[in-house]
């Protein structure tokens, strides 16, 4: 990589597009904060004891995030074939690669707390709603429909993910915390490559608004239901849940779906 | 478009500048750390170089003071945001597609 400019906002445009599509951007970003985790956990983390039934409150709440993380797994990585230009697919590389690791550290955490079946713990526990909008999700990737198919994934998905997670970090277990903090960092980059590029499109046929608004329609009150589940299962006041989909909302409103 | 001779007056006159240090934010290479910090909640207060990412709610930091017009970028969710003024006459970003 060139050096950083005086100023990051002097760069122009394109170069800045390439560059935080880059993988080199992506592997610098991530070993900032993974360097020197095991499983997404720092070393030292102490294991804080649940009482049972928060334990089986806590399996259930993560056999569902690992339904939303094979889901966006799937659908990243069918996503390259379908991209549009190299940076989006090097870009949904990095995404894949992320998405696999999620998968790995909330398997590990259930391992942690004792499950020894968690593919089975998993179907088990899934969120009906949840798996419904996996597959319709799959569905849209294999039709080829690059901006339906992003909009689910990366912008309705990957949001209400990037806001579960975040409040389930604040009041989780210390290994809980640890796992969920390093996946928000890189959902960041997840929500922010699907409402630009998004956006991009949308700027360009502004007739595409009224087929991914019916796609929308369809399935974020699939997504919308499983987190309102998973917030109660928290235990977080009903005070506190409009806060899930008002980022959501904000997202779809900037990209003209009031 | 006419414009308050006042408002002129201070757009036009120097922009205070301003030395970045890294406040630890990891999320980026390191290069780019300093141009970027974590937004503290409801209490936290932008300093003139700085906005707030509507994306993914990080605190995006210039060596310069922001105005209204102003590019800025958020590494950490990709986005390309211009400086506009709000309501209550604080400055915000918005994302440009």
């Amino acid at each position: 990589m060139s050096r950083a400019p005086a100023d990051v906002h002097q760069l122009d445009p394109r170069a800045f597009r390439e560059e935080v599509h880059s993988f080199e951007f992506w592997f610098q970003s991530v070993t900032g904060y993974l360097a020197g985790t095991c499983f997404g956990q720092h070393e030292g983390i102490p294991d804080e004891p649940l009482e049972p039934a928060e334990r089986e409150r806590l399996v259930t709440v993560l056999c569902n995030y690992c339904v939303g993380e094979t889901a966006a797994l799937e659908g990243a990585s069918g996503l390259i074939a379908i991209a549009p230009d190299r940076l989006s697919k090097v870009f949904l590389a990095t995404q894949v690669a992320d998405e696999g690791r999620h998968l790995e550290v909330l398997l590990n955490r259930l391992a942690q707390l004792g499950v020894a079946e968690p593919e089975q713990e998993i179907e088990r526990r899934a969120s009906r709603s949840l798996l419904q909008f996996k597959r319709r999700l799959l569905s849209l990737v294999a039709g080829r429909d690059w901006e339906a198919a992003l909009l689910a994934q990366n912008v309705i998905l990957e949001a209400m993910e990037f806001t579960v997670f975040q409040h389930h970090a604040r009041g989780a277990d210390p290994r809980t915390r640890d796992v969920l903090q390093g996946i928000v960092k890189d959902e960041r980059r997840h929500i922010g490559f699907g409402e630009n590029e998004l956006g991009r499109r949308i700027q360009a046929a502004p007739h595409i608004r009224a087929r991914l608004r019916e796609v929308k329609n369809e399935l974020d009150h699939l997504v919308l239901e499983t987190f309102e589940e998973t917030l109660r299962q928290l235990g977080l006041a009903a005070s506190d849940r409009p806060e899930l989909g008002r980022h959501y909302l904000e997202t779809v409103a900037r990209l003209g779906f009031e | 478009m006419m414009r308050d001779p006042l408002e002129r007056k201070v757009d036009d006159a120097p922009r205070q500048r301003f030395l970045l240090e890294d406040t630890g934010f990891d999320e980026v290479p390191p290069k780019y750390r300093r141009f970027y910090r974590r937004w503290r909640g409801a209490g936290d207060v932008l300093a003139p170089n700085e906005v707030l990412c509507p994306v993914c709610k990080v605190v995006i930091r210039s060596t310069r003071e922001l105005r209204e017009g102003d590019r800025v970028y958020c590494m950490p969710c990709m986005s390309r945001l211009v400086v506009v003024r709000a309501a209550d006459g604080t400055l915000e970003a918005r994302v440009a597609y």
